[in-house]
């Protein structure tokens, strides 16, 4: 049985249908990516994974136990980290107090200082500047102190969404890399993309979402060998 | 002169830290849930009557008669009921409202505030006219020696002036020191984020509308106090001075109440004293200021413009 | 490689509400005896109407048709709400057996009127018998009228829930056009005589008469019970679609029928005074309509414009102690009062240029409080202060004072009429003036900006000017109704202008439905008619009414009367949902608690 289960996942703003039935499987210490273009859903559905949103149908299992009912802060507990879109750090608070915030749901203080000093040895740019507001990062930075504030509650799944939007492509080259470097510590990554030629690249296996309905599902170097794929979503991406 | 000048400053500390402390409640559940919560000024005037309550009913005579002892039990007593009250409104006419268009909430604020008022009105034993409040600290004036004069300071308003502030220190360090602290403001920046922090929302708000209250509660345990009487209405106008004082601040922002409270304090005192018109229309002033204020500086002394709300 | 199949069939809509609980389980296993439930409730519903309802003799006063035990005297004697529950359950003992159409939604108006009805009265002879005992058994005197009645009414709504509740029927029937409208004045005639009926039952209340206030409620239970009924039959939407066909007829008609009332049972002084003060604040809150509903401005200082233009009339009518020594005529004095309420009106919407929102609320909250202050300070001699300004002489025509009886054709009129007339013209063109300018360019601007301010601008809408404009002829119908409101009381006093009056306007205008004509004139009416009617809950008015407030915007957003072509400012309509993509402002309503 896979590490986190999705299953026909419907989520509906109002009478709209944005996610018509999203399935996929994430494996223990695997990185997933779903890939799709603008406004397939897959934002969607990691906010619905998280809690918060509420599925109009479909169950979401984490370890075999359906969390799709739960309020989105007892999902962190149950070790899901969400790094959301356009990284929402709290640009009026330090480096330290994100972190912090990162590490709310626990309390043993030698462990989240402990934590902290391995995402400050990750991104040293954020431990050089842990007392400066987040707010007057730049883009790349940003989305470091995103995914080390995703970090922070020891997740057993990191959901990451785009992390490389607005970035340069050498930093969107840092980030991946990091992401890789993740998966080799143990951690369990699920990472939505638009830039799917980078995420199918790194990923064990991938999923393409297509008009809120999952489309195509393959390992990685499948995906990106596969004529409907490169036709759809590689073509203009190749060159970035 | 100068000893008339220096009296009014005086007056004005004393009323503009009580309504900085009131402001403070409304300022936060402003930042954190965008709501003008027009029923503080109620929670303020639900604390004083707690506690005359408490006093009258509850307390056994040889504590009455010690202000050491009935000044801490009335404070802690007022702090508690207003934030009971805080807290039920905001569990059954706030949350069923959340996320919906912000004129619902508004509404709902000024109801409350109507209800709780007539409330009292019509359930506290004698509460149609003002009723007379223990003076439970010490009474007299220090009369500071100043050139042409003295400078009369009641005790009661010293008491006003310290307590207020020593509670709004003790506000500011726990909301930037501590974890909850941090939810908070997590909170009333992105609460979405915050959720995905692990934060659970509903408690913070909760938590922010009890600290509020409770600090409003102290508020009203201290006018009655210094007044020696409380009516009804006194909630609806210090909770009026008190939004302004947080507008004026810089909405959010703790410290800008604080400072915005002691300036309307001063703009009532000494517009009473020196503008035309006299005290008949001090009031005048501080609604032309907070009206100068939104008009002019929306985001306040010390607010960032990027939290001004539409 | 493999393909997932693509999600087959369209997934199944979400059920609309939690696993069946026990009622529901009740109401199924109810199904098959749904007619026996009906007509037994029809059956009880008349039982209850003939029982004795008091256990001892209400002396105090006349209770209405002897709801106590000197009923037996009298057996046939019955009226009040007895009468009306006989009705009700030869109805539902009708409907019970009759193939009528929507005929469990029928019986389930039916039944809350029965169960509204047991209520009021059940609780009122309670309180007035001091305990449970007055409405069930005490020294061997047994009465349980009441409580027969209550179950009556349970059976009536069980029975029609398990027979299930059909859709509401829709009518299309057509007849050429005079019959149409001659079936449009039968129902205006019998809304003018429901509504005087209702301004009447009870009496007036008061302290010489401690039964008007439960008479009335158990008056409007069971006219909330007919009025239900009949909105399931789908004969009132079939009337408001005619209706809709013949729209000027049907004005006028309504207009001839409100001229009407001081012929009815409520055309007495009384009543003339207390609608034509209904009128001055519907004329008011549609005023606050053009700023509130259209605009979608919160103005939480309103009623300052009403005294502003009460105060203009007062200096300018020659009373004594008005600052300025002239008398000028009536209708001279209305348009300036209005134009000045106007002026004040702009001054006070200027700060829109530059503030929105909860803050503008704040702004308009400072601008009341600051003319109820000056006002109170008797600003250059302006207002009397807490003196006021009394005296005002009456309005007249022909040497005729408005306040005096007159008799028109033989028929001798209540005093007061010709205010009421007066003021019945002035709403009439307040609102004409009102639903042209929604109609119009300006209007559409308003509703623009009310949806979005930002997209208005981007449009080219020039805000500004057009906000302001809102202020402006808000207030200056406001202070048409001051001017008229100045006159008719004969006294203007700040206390009439406090901040709980423009809390009652705001609510008036959201209690009957934001943005629509009839809905502030709805709202206003109703809430001076309570309060009038309910006097022995005087001392709790303001508390219901901020009961109401908070009720209203939990349950009913909307108001009573909804704006069909608004997006909804206050309703949740998930239509108004913003489509995926549109980060979180989109998901606001569908995030989880």
């Amino acid at each position: 049985m896979s590490f986190l289960q999705v299953r026909d996942l419907v989520v509906a703003y109002g009478a709209i249908q944005a996610v018509r039935g999203v399935s996929f499987d994430v494996e223990k210490g695997q990185i997933v990516s779903l890939i799709g273009s603008n406004g397939a859903g897959k934002t969607t559905t990691l906010r619905t994974i998280s809690g918060l949103l509420r599925s109009v149908s479909g169950e979401v299992l984490l370890d075999g136990e359906p969390i799709h009912r739960l309020p989105a802060h007892k999902i962190v507990m149950k070790g899901v980290a969400h790094s959301p879109e356009g990284r929402k750090l709290f640009s009026r608070m330090t480096v330290e107090e994100n972190l912090r915030l990162g590490a709310y749901t626990r309390s043993d203080e030698a462990g989240i200082r402990e934590d902290m000093d391995h995402v400050y040895s990750l991104f040293p740019v954020l431990g050089e500047r842990r007392t400066n507001k987040a707010g007057l990062f730049s883009g790349g930075e940003q989305q470091m102190l995103a995914i080390g504030r995703a970090l922070m509650s020891r997740p057993s799944v990191l959901m990451l969404d785009e992390p490389s939007m607005g970035l340069s492509p050498i930093m969107t080259q840092k980030i991946f890399s990091t992401i890789k470097e993740l998966r080799s510590e143990g951690t369990t990554v699920l990472l939505v993309e638009q830039n799917a030629l980078s995420a199918l690249a790194l990923s064990d296996r991938g999923y393409v979402i297509d008009l809120g309905r999952t489309t195509l599902s393959g390992t990685g170097h499948e995906l990106l060998a596969d004529s409907r794929v490169q036709e759809a979503y590689l073509g203009e991406g190749v060159g970035t | 002169m100068l000893a008339t000048f220096l009296s009014q400053i005086v007056n004005g500390l004393i009323l503009g830290s009580l309504i900085g402390l009131i402001a403070l409640g409304y300022t936060m559940v402003y930042g954190i849930i965008q709501l003008i919560n027009f029923a503080h000024g109620e929670v303020f005037m639900v604390g004083a009557y707690g506690g005359l309550f408490m006093f009258t009913y509850l307390l056994p005579t040889f504590i009455q008669r010690q202000w050491y002892l009935a000044l801490p039990l009335l404070l802690v007593g007022g702090a508690a009921v207003s934030t009971v009250v805080a807290v039920l409104m905001e569990r059954f006419a706030y949350r069923p409202l959340r996320g919906a268009p912000r004129l619902a909430p508004l509404i709902t604020a000024l109801g409350v505030s109507v209800a709780l008022q007539e409330l009292v009105r019509n359930f506290y034993p004698g509460a149609t006219a003002a009723l007379p409040f223990p003076r439970v600290f010490v009474q007299g004036t220090w009369e500071i020696p100043v050139p042409g004069g003295t400078v009369p300071l009641r005790w009661t308003g010293l008491l006003i002036i310290v307590l207020s502030l020593v509670l709004a220190a003790v506000l500011t360090a726990y909301v930037n020191g501590t974890r909850m602290g941090r939810a908070m403001r997590a909170v009333s920046q992105d609460s979405d984020t915050a959720r995905l922090m692990g934060v659970d929302t509903d408690r913070v708000i909760v938590l922010t509308f009890a600290l509020g209250a409770a600090l409003a509660g102290v508020g009203g345990i201290m006018y009655g106090t210094d007044l020696g009487f409380v009516n009804i209405d006194m909630g609806f106008q210090n909770g009026i001075f008190a939004f302004t004082a947080a507008v004026l601040g810089g909405i959010g922002n703790l410290r800008g109440a604080v400072v915005g409270g002691i300036v309307i304090g001063l703009v009532k005192a000494l517009g009473g004293q020196y503008l035309p018109g006299g005290t008949a229309y001090d009031y005048v002033w501080i609604f032309v200021v907070l009206i100068a204020v939104l008009v002019f500086r929306p985001q306040g002394f010390f607010g960032e413009s990027e939290r001004v709300r539409a | 490689m493999t393909t997932t199949s693509p999600a087959g069939a369209p997934p199944a809509p979400r059920p609309a509400g939690p696993p069946p609980g026990r009622t529901a389980r009740l109401i199924a296993a109810l199904g098959p005896h749904a007619t026996v439930l009906r007509g037994a409730g029809g059956l009880l519903t008349l039982i209850g109407a003939l029982l004795p309802w008091a256990t001892f003799v209400l002396n105090k006063g006349p209770y209405p048709d002897k709801a106590t035990l000197q009923y037996f005297v009298a057996p046939f004697g019955v009226t009040g709400f007895r009468w009306q529950l006989l009705l009700f359950g030869i109805a539902a003992l009708v409907l019970a057996l009759a193939p009528v159409p929507a005929r469990g939604r029928l019986l389930r108006g039916l039944a809350w009127g029965i169960i509204g009805i047991a209520v009021v009265n059940g609780l009122f002879i309670t309180v007035e018998g001091g305990g449970l005992g007055a409405i069930t058994v005490t020294d061997g005197s047994v009465a349980c009228g009441a409580v027969v009645t209550l179950l009556a009414g349970v059976l009536v709504e069980l029975g029609a829930r398990a027979g299930g509740i059909e859709p509401r029927p829709v009518w299309t029937w057509r007849f050429g056009p005079w019959v149409e409208r001659a079936v449009l004045v039968v129902v205006y005639v019998l809304m003018l005589f429901v509504v005087a009926a209702t301004l009447t039952s009870g009496g007036t209340g008061g302290a010489a008469n401690r039964y008007s206030g439960a008479v009335f409620l158990s008056f409007l239970a069971a006219l909330g019970g007919a009025f239900a009924a009949l909105h399931a039959s789908g004969l009132m939407t079939w009337v408001a679609t005619v209706a809709e066909r013949h729209r000027v007829f049907s004005v006028l008609v309504l207009l001839a029928m409100a001229l009407a009332l001081p012929l009815t049972a409520a055309g007495n002084e009384y009543w003339m005074t207390v609608a034509a003060n209904i009128g001055v604040y519907a004329a008011t809150a549609i005023g606050l309509n053009i700023v509130v509903g259209l605009a979608g401005l919160l103005d939480l200082g309103y009623v300052a414009f009403l005294g502003i233009g009460a105060f203009v009339a007062a200096n300018l009518s020659g009373a004594a102690a008005a600052k300025f020594d002239v008398h000028l005529p009536f209708a001279l004095v209305m348009v300036i009062s209005a134009v000045i309420a106007g002026m004040f009106g702009a001054v006070v919407g200027s700060p829109t240029l530059r503030v929105r929102g909860d803050y503008l609320a704040i702004v308009t909250l400072a601008f009341g409080e600051i003319f109820v202050r000056t006002a109170q300070n008797n600003i250059f001699g302006l207002t009397g202060g807490s003196n006021a300004i009394p005296g005002i002489p009456q309005v007249e025509l022909f040497g005729t004072r408005f306040s005096d009886r007159i008799a028109v054709a033989g028929i001798q009129l209540p005093a007061g009429v010709l205010y009421y007339l007066l003021i019945v013209f002035l709403v009439a063109i307040v609102m004409l003036v009102f639903s042209h300018l929604k109609e119009s360019r300006l209007g559409r601007a308003w509703i623009a900006i009310r949806e979005d301010e930002d997209a208005a601008r981007a449009m080219g809408i020039r805000t500004g000017p057009i906000k302001i404009m809102a202020f402006l002829c808000g207030a200056t119908l406001a202070g048409f109704a001051g001017a008229f409101f100045a006159h008719k009381t004969g006294t203007v006093s700040y206390e009439s202008f406090r901040f709980t009056e423009s809390v009652t306007l705001i609510a008036a205008v959201i209690l009957g439905g934001m943005g629509t004509v009839p809905g502030a004139v709805l709202g206003a009416s109703l809430l001076f008619v309570l309060p009038e009617k309910l006097r022995e809950f005087a001392d709790y008015r303001l508390l219901l009414f901020g009961l109401a407030l908070i009720l209203i915007m939990r349950f009913r957003p909307q108001g009573l009367v909804p704006d069909r072509h608004r997006r909804a400012e206050l309703a949740r309509d998930p239509a108004d949902e913003p489509p995926p993509g549109g980060s979180t402002a989109g998901s606001r309503a569908e995030v989880a608690a």
